[in-house]
């Protein structure tokens, strides 16, 4: 890892009046480019540690540097001006418009007219919103759409840093994983460091390159990628947090490219009986696949076959996954269909199939 | 001076007749108001301010206000004119001190009503305390604010009638010198102009919110 964007020493944070701190000695470096999701229960300090990284809460003690700076030394605002910040209430400014709640930080940092102007409209295009909702009020306009403004405000001055505070966790299930796909998309195009809270870990593990689990009293636990945070938790604690279907988000993580495909139990149209009886035997199954070049016809009962495999007319398969889905899409489709496979194809050619044999042997490895 | 054997309850053509008088005491009736509101509102804004940045100075500034707020007007004319005299200056004393503890108020109560969540996120892109009192606080704040102008318009404009006796008071000239002369035509011109000063100010004060918080569309005033 090369330098990194934001680098946390022996972070101390001690409210007052207590007598135990609500952060303890954290410290962990965030490379530039990574989406770090602080994740933890309530009371283990995350959104705490993230408000001291732009002094919203000013740390007691240990170092913050953010681009090989250390944070107080340069003043509050200035500071800030430099780091977008994105909360859960979104917080527009109410009596202004799109537009201008977008120019916010360009203001304060005294870009000309027409620089600000060219940047809200690009900012609107890039959050996916219309650029006629910029004379609007914040008042009419959704939720998700209120939110997307506030990514696209926070984003305004193209600050390297971005924080982001429970951001979806207002708004329903349906605009928070559309929410969550655009923020990732998003990522692709503008490539921040950004550090995010949430206190779900399926929206942790979607999101973060790395996941940093905190326990109360802000303890880091466990600071790794989602995969190995998943196949390996540091401890008990860890384990808990991840939950009883940690396999299965495993398997959400994984792309069935990412696993070794067989061709299955498949025969050629002309197949007669006994080499169909002899693949059936092979994989340990009462039914094939009929395949026709890089086709895959479908598949037959072992049973009906009397003739030749193609004979029998073959049923097609009722679904069919890309190698970009994931490994939880593909035991899904395993348990829902008569064969008890996934059949993989890339755009008109079969690819192989997966069976819940070699899905289960992926996680155990 | 003027007979009031067999004349009519209010004598019209005297109205009529005495224009130029009416129109200059309805315009010394909106300065002495105009002043009171505009003095008020500066001192309540320094007074919120320091109140905002120090929240336990909220407690003695309501309570010395608010006992100037109830004391009589009769009374506290009768004890500033032997310091300074029969001046607007006696009279802006008074009338500004009762505007003090409505605008406070309501100053403070709009700021308090500002959304946390907007604050938060104007300090976290780096605006000073300054710029969010200025910018945003002040702003969001209006329509409470200006409710509060309206009722302590509204008073005002009550208020300046009395000060009349000490020789200034607007149209109150006209309601005094009736009283004084049993002339009914001068009492009833000037009660109706301070009730209808009082409901064009209200009115007046409610376009100007509207004009200057066009964001709240159709919500109306917050009180």
């Amino acid at each position: 890892m090369s330098e990194p964007m934001i680098r946390l020493s022996h972070v101390t944070k001690t409210f007052p009046g207590q007598s135990t701190p609500a952060v303890d000695d954290l410290s962990f470096d965030i490379a530039e480019g990574e989406i770090v999701v602080l994740v933890g229960p309530s009371g283990c300090g995350k959104t705490t540690t993230l408000k001291m990284i732009n002094r919203l809460v000013e740390a007691t003690g240990g170092t913050i540097e953010v681009a090989g700076t250390e944070i107080t030394s340069v003043e509050a605002p200035i500071l800030r001006q430099g780091i977008g910040y994105v909360i859960q209430r979104i917080g527009l400014f109410p009596h202004r418009t799109i537009g201008e709640n977008i120019a916010t930080v360009p203001g304060l940092l005294g870009w000309d007219k027409g620089r600000i102007k060219d940047r809200v409209t690009e900012l609107i295009e890039l959050v996916g919103l219309e650029q006629e909702m910029k004379d609007r009020y914040p008042s009419e306009l959704s939720g998700g759409q209120q939110q997307r403004v506030g990514v696209a405000r926070a984003l305004a001055a193209d600050p390297p840093v971005l924080l982001m505070d429970e951001p979806f966790g207002a708004v329903d299930p349906i605009v928070r994983s559309r929410l969550q796909d655009e923020l990732l998309d998003l990522q692709q195009r503008v490539r921040k460091t950004i550090v995010f809270v949430t206190h779900d870990i399926d929206e942790a593990i979607k999101l973060g390159d790395r996941v940093a689990i905190l326990n109360v009293g802000g303890v880091l636990e466990q600071y790794a990628s989602p995969a190995e945070t998943l196949s390996d938790p540091a401890n008990s604690f860890v384990e808990e947090f991840l939950g009883e279907d940690r396999s299965l988000k495993r398997l959400s993580l994984t792309p069935i490219g990412s696993v070794e495909l067989a061709p299955g139990p498949v025969v050629g149209p002309d197949a007669t009986r006994s080499e169909v009886d002899a693949a059936m035997a092979q994989h340990g199954v009462d039914w094939v696949g009929v395949r026709t070049g890089p086709q895959l016809d479908g598949w037959v009962w072992g049973k009906d076959v009397t003739d030749t495999a193609g004979g029998a007319t073959p049923k097609r398969f009722s679904v069919w996954l890309t190698p970009e889905q994931s490994l939880k899409e593909a035991l899904d489709s395993v348990v829902s269909s008569h064969t008890g496979v996934a059949v993989i194809f890339d755009d008109e050619s079969y690819l192989g199939m997966l069976s819940i044999e070699q899905i289960s042997r992926h996680l155990l490895e | 001076m003027i007979a009031q054997t067999n004349d009519s309850f209010v004598r019209w053509d005297w109205i009529w007749s005495h224009l130029d008088l009416v129109w200059e005491k309805v315009v010394e009736h909106l300065i002495l108001t105009g002043i009171a509101l505009g003095v008020g509102l500066a001192i309540s804004l320094v007074l919120s301010a320091v109140i905002l940045r120090w929240r336990p100075a909220y407690t003695p500034i309501t309570w010395v206000t608010g006992i100037a707020y109830s004391i009589p007007s009769l009374a506290l004319f009768a004890f500033l004119v032997p310091i300074t005299g029969f001046t607007i200056l006696t009279a802006e004393i008074g009338l500004v001190s009762y505007t003090l503890l409505i605008l406070i108020r309501n100053v403070v109560a709009g700021i308090d009503g500002v959304d946390p969540a907007v604050k938060e996120a104007a300090l976290g892109m780096g605006y000073t305390r300054r710029r969010l009192f200025f910018q945003i606080e002040l702003p969001l704040a209006l329509p409470v604010i200006i409710a509060g102008l309206r009722i302590a318009g509204v008073t005002t404009i009550g208020l300046v009638t009395v000060t009349a006796l000490i020789g200034q008071g607007g149209v109150g000239f006209f309601i005094l010198r009736g009283l004084n002369r049993f002339f009914s035509t001068e009492i009833v011109l000037g009660t109706m102009l301070s009730v209808i000063l009082a409901v064009a100010l209200d009115l007046a004060l409610l376009g100007v919110e509207r004009v200057l918080t066009p964001w709240s569309g159709r919500r109306g005033s917050a009180t």
